[in-house]
């Protein structure tokens, strides 16, 4: 291909094109584009500029181009676009190229207004679209957060309501659900299902609402027949909370049935074993033991923790499930720490 | 007098440009124009009797699709990370440019600007995840819409380029 063939792709093409040998000096060998003018005023073909004369951005790639000449690479190396101020402070992009032809150290600069602005004008479409999902996201978020909200609302007024007749505290209520939710998010349950464990896990005993006041509050040991009666809490209690369609309260339900259950299959109400237990259900009933054990009531003194996990690794053999209690033990720290910061006021 | 690149680094549009405009040229537009590639400014400013050039890279903002280009921190004294207090995930996405910044760049100066300070009560970035941020970064709230703290974030940082206690 003729040098004149060249001189006119690379004038069509609208680029600038320099050769260098020392890397240092820079000669422009083609007719200098009408928009370099705009930053050389006096450049002609043939003029050399010196590395310190290139813009800043240039000067940096200059970095680049050495390595890909000096690797007498392949192909050609681009530089990105970079933003010069153009006349009346446009902003113009350029971009340069750096080539090696025979041997020759080539860097090619171009400006192509059009297509640079056609780029940006769709980045700018991408990211405006980018940040009004980002707003719809937020939106989304809130309106959940509030029709969340409502649902504690409701169970924190249903839990009171229980509570009211019970010895248990509102904050072993709070506590049994912020334990649920570290062992839920310890296991890896999706964030929704934390959330849901954290706020049905302290409606477990929800269904002594149904149970009547001279068992429920008999300062004594129950009879069997009057256990019989007591049992009949979780029953009351799943029943209470089923067939909502609401994932929490399908969650609460099932806690509420199941959390007597026992891993040997001794529990109730029906005897379920092992795995067949929802592991909702098995969660709570190891976090109800040790707030039961480490903390004290009118009728029990608090046991040391050292004592509480004793008794409760002798209750894997028959009642707790052995493999979650491991991973209540692995996270006792984040645990200890929902014990402090929810102490009993009232005790 | 004393040169030194510097580079402005974050999530797109939590305004790295605007604060340099502020900065700059002392003037901001709430129109949001998203850069393309990269853009050099200059600004001389003079820190306890020593002049100091600084050349300010704004380099386009990472989304989903664009990646920092690590050539360009080449060279970088020092850093500014920007995230916009209005949208949560653009400290996220401001730390882990920090992580980035310095496997490339080892320990330099930085600084983090949590921008839109002039909105304040609508930031969704908590002070309790503020708090979380390593001590060693030190962070600043800044307004480009106002011109709060902007000169100080940029001469924070050129205070630690140049050594000089705060």
């Amino acid at each position: 291909m003729s040098a004149g063939i060249l001189e006119k792709l690379y004038a069509d093409l609208n680029f600038a094109v320099f050769a260098t040998t020392n890397n240092e000096l820079f000669s422009c060998i083609t007719d200098p584009p009408i928009w370099l003018k705009h930053f050389y005023p006096s450049i002609n073909k043939g003029s050399q500029l010196t590395q310190e004369e290139l813009p800043a951005f240039l000067q940096h790639f200059i970095f680049d181009a050495q390595d890909h000449w000096q690797r007498k690479q392949q192909g050609h190396l681009n530089s990105g676009l970079w933003v010069e101020e153009g006349p009346d402070d446009a902003d113009w992009h350029l971009e340069a190229t750096a080539i090696l032809v025979d041997n020759n150290k080539l860097l090619l600069l171009s400006f192509n207004d059009k297509d640079h602005h056609s780029i940006q004008e769709k980045q700018q479409l991408m990211r405006e679209n980018l940040l009004t999902q980002e707003k719809l996201e937020l939106e989304v978020h809130r309106r959940t957060q509030q029709i969340r909200d409502r649902e504690e609302e409701i169970a924190i007024r249903l839990i009171s309501a229980a509570v009211k007749r019970d010895e248990e505290t509102g904050a072993h209520i709070r506590r049994i659900g912020l334990y649920s939710a570290e062992m839920a998010m310890e296991l890896g349950w999706p964030l929704s299902q934390i959330e849901d464990i954290k706020l049905a896990a302290p409606m477990h005993d929800i269904g002594k609402i149904g149970i009547p006041d001279n068992i429920l509050q008999k300062p004594g040991r129950l009879t069997e027949a009057e256990f019989e009666i007591m049992k009949d809490h979780s029953r009351i209690g799943g029943e209470m909370l089923a067939g909502s369609g609401i994932p929490m309260l399908d969650i609460a339900s099932s806690i509420a049935y199941y959390h007597h259950e026992k891993w040997d299959g001794s529990g109730y109400p029906e005897g379920l074993k092992g795995e067949e237990i929802p592991e909702a259900a098995r969660i709570v009933a190891i976090v109800d033991v040790y707030d039961a054990l480490v903390h004290k009531r009118v009728y029990k003194k608090a046991i040391p923790e050292a004592e509480a996990l004793t008794i409760m690794e002798d209750m894997t053999q028959n009642h707790l499930d052995p493999k979650l209690f491991r991973v209540f033990l692995s996270i006792l720290d984040r645990i200890r720490k929902i014990k402090q910061q929810n102490q009993d006021e009232d005790l | 007098m004393i040169q030194k690149k510097i580079c402005l680094l974050g999530a797109f549009a939590v305004g790295k440009t605007s604060l340099i405009k502020r900065f700059v040229e002392s003037i901001f537009s709430d129109k949001y124009l998203t850069t393309i590639g990269v853009k050099i400014n200059k600004k001389a400013l003079s820190i306890s009797n020593q002049d100091i050039n600084l050349m300010i890279w704004d380099l386009e903002g990472e989304d989903d699709y664009t990646e920092i280009n690590t050539n360009y921190l080449r060279g970088a004294a020092g850093y500014i990370l920007v995230a916009d207090g209005t949208r949560e995930k653009t400290l996220d996405i401001a730390l882990s440019i920090h992580q980035l910044a310095q496997n490339v760049l080892g320990n330099i100066p930085a600084v983090l600007a949590i921008n839109k300070a002039d909105i304040e009560d609508q930031w969704l970035i908590t002070p309790e995840s503020i708090d979380n941020i390593d001590k060693n970064l030190t962070i600043i709230k800044t307004s480009a819409k106002s011109g709060d703290n902007v000169e100080a974030l940029f001469s924070t940082l050129s205070r630690k380029m140049l050594g000089i206690e705060e």
